[in-house]
């Protein structure tokens, strides 16, 4: 029997910005345990949560970049739970009232379009977080309040591959627009799978299985071709499927139990009584949108038409942000957009590879790369002294101007002294103009070679050739 | 409306985690039930249709309540505070028995 997939993706994205949603604390990603936290974050009486304006700007720019249709109005609800995470015994979420509501995103499978639709994008605050050990848990309150919004798929994603890319599209998102690190690995973007199987044809759902604990989009894609595999087989030899959650085994690269889910949990949602509904004016949600960070689409646009680079190195240049924004960068300082995109796919992202790091780690400004670009397409230097150069400028963190005085690295452009060489090497080897004249063209490469090794590599190659040629044809 | 009962406040109070005398339990039950009188009151407005119902009797328009992303240094606690009430402390963070598997 054939079976399909019934998908829905819950994401939870932490919001970059300064403070808490709900308190002037600090957000510092790796600060000392419990020391960013205010009395609110402790639920400590009289306290009182106050909007963080930046958070409620970012989830109109996530919900923008969505499609989604923008509440004007916000409310919050309190979601109830008794457990050590959130001390004030409930979350601040938006139940009834999400900011967003039906949007979709594109994915492309097989060259092909897909829309996924999304049914509701809200607001609210994380909790803090539990280090489980042997026979203790440790709690750290400096997560607890830390913006966070959710985003909620419709059950239309039907396979692994599909799943992996929704993410990777929601995260590109949140990148592009600066709003999250969405960083799976950190936490700062985090996926629950909900995911049923029914035969073909039929309308019917199958039983829910969540997964959790799923920390990167590869992860992703393999839990779901395992999970799909698993309820596939049950199904097949009429058993039942279970509604539980399971996590995925990394090294096993298998789902495992958790837990069977039993009733569902009443969270007795009510009103926020401590958060009035706030009114967003018309201006206000336009400002948010319109002063949002590009995203990559429109980045690509601009790349093909601005810099008009071919479509293959704009891509790499944008598969991160931080490499894309280093090239817009340096593209300020610069007229020659593709040399300058070939080096830094070759020489800078070469580097970065090789020695492992981030190209926020990467101290080389981007105004000294076009200058070096600018050097060795103008040829006054050539490839060896640029690469020469380029690993000063990563040592030193010096001007590559500067740099080329220090090391000499200048190219001969004296025509007669070029001249003279050439003659001389010829004379020393007088069957090469008739070489040459028969089709020996490798004459040319010839005395290019030994112009080279006399002059150490530093003759302009086209002037040189240029000469050669000259001299050989007479 | 569900009925208030005495059966109804205690899975209330289940839920929310504590439990009372009985006669604690007769007194919030009259006590509902005024409330309830209160409300029925409510019934002799005809005709509500055209109004939905509030949580709250106004929506700002201030923005007042749109706090600025900035860091409050004053409004910190510092780590012995936070720790304060904490009946084990391990590595500057709050121990508790391991609850999930």
């Amino acid at each position: 029997m054939n079976f399909e997939a019934i998908i829905g993706l819950e994401i939870h994205v932490e919001m970059k910005t300064k403070t808490k949603m709900f308190s002037s604390a600090p957000i510092r990603f790796k600060a000392e345990p419990n020391t960013n936290i205010t009395y609110l974050d402790l639920a400590y009486p009289g306290s009182l949560p106050r909007l963080n304006k930046q958070g409620v700007i970012n989830a109109i720019r996530v919900s923008h970049a969505l499609h989604m249709s923008i509440d004007d109005t916000l409310y919050f609800d309190r979601k109830n739970y008794f457990y050590a995470d959130l001390p004030k015994g409930y979350q601040i979420t938006q139940q009834d009232r999400p900011i967003g509501k039906n949007g979709y995103l594109e994915i492309e499978i097989n060259g092909q379009k897909r829309k996924i639709g999304i049914e509701r994008l809200h607001m609210e605050e994380d909790t803090a977080m539990q280090h489980h050990y042997s026979d203790y848990t440790l709690l750290d309150y400096n997560r607890a309040g830390i913006p966070l919004v959710e985003i909620v798929s419709l059950p239309e994603i039907r396979t692994g591959e599909e799943a992996r890319k929704y993410v990777e599209k929601i995260k590109e998102i949140v990148t592009y627009l600066d709003v999250s690190d969405g960083k799976m690995e950190n936490g700062s973007l985090r996926c629950d799978v909900n995911i049923s199987i029914r035969p073909f044809g039929s309308d019917k759902l199958g039983t829910k299985v969540e997964i959790k604990n799923l920390n990167s989009t590869a992860n992703i894609e393999t839990a779901i071709d395992y999970e799909i595999l698993r309820q596939s087989s049950l199904l097949i030899k009429g058993q039942e499927i279970a509604q539980e959650t399971r996590r995925f085994d990394e090294a096993k690269k298998e789902t495992v139990l958790m837990r069977v889910k039993t009733d569902a949990v009443d969270y007795k949602y009510f009103s926020e009584g401590n958060i009035p509904p706030v009114h967003l004016s018309k201006e206000f949600i336009n400002h948010a949108i319109e002063t949002s960070n590009e995203l990559y689409d429109q980045k690509l646009e601009r790349f093909l038409k601005d810099y008009k680079l071919n479509e293959v190195d704009a891509k790499i240049l944008l598969s991160s942000k931080e490499l894309a924004d280093y090239y817009d960068e340096a593209a300020k300082n610069s007229k020659i957009y593709q040399p300058l995109a070939n080096f830094i796919i070759s020489e800078v992202l070469g580097y970065l590879n090789k020695n492992n790091i981030a190209i926020s780690e990467f101290n080389v400004k981007p105004s000294n790369i076009s200058t070096l670009v600018d050097l060795l397409n103008n040829k006054e230097i050539n490839s060896k002294q640029g690469k020469d150069i380029f690993q000063k400028m990563i040592e030193t963190n010096k001007d590559p101007l500067a740099l080329k005085n220090e090391m000499g690295a200048t190219l001969i452009t004296d025509k007669d002294k070029i001249r003279n060489d050439v003659l001389e090497i010829i004379s020393q080897n007088p069957t090469l103009p008739d070489d040459y004249k028969n089709g020996k063209t490798r004459a040319l490469g010839f005395v290019m070679g030994l112009l080279m090794k006399k002059n150490k590599g530093k003759v302009e190659p086209n002037l040189a050739n240029q000469i050669i040629k000259e001299e050989l044809l007479k | 409306m569900k009925e208030v009962n005495k059966e109804t406040l205690k899975i209330a109070a289940e839920k929310l985690l504590f439990d009372m005398e009985d006669s604690q339990y007769e007194t919030l039950l009259n006590e509902f039930h005024v409330i309830i009188k209160q409300l029925e009151l409510m019934d002799n407005i005809e005709d509500l249709s055209s109004y939905s119902p509030l949580s709250f009797p106004y929506v700002d328009e201030s923005f007042s309540l749109l706090r600025d992303d900035e860091v409050i240094e004053e409004t910190l606690l510092n780590k012995e505070e936070v720790l304060a009430n904490a009946k084990e402390v391990r590595d500057g963070q709050i121990e508790l028995p391991k609850v999930v598997g």
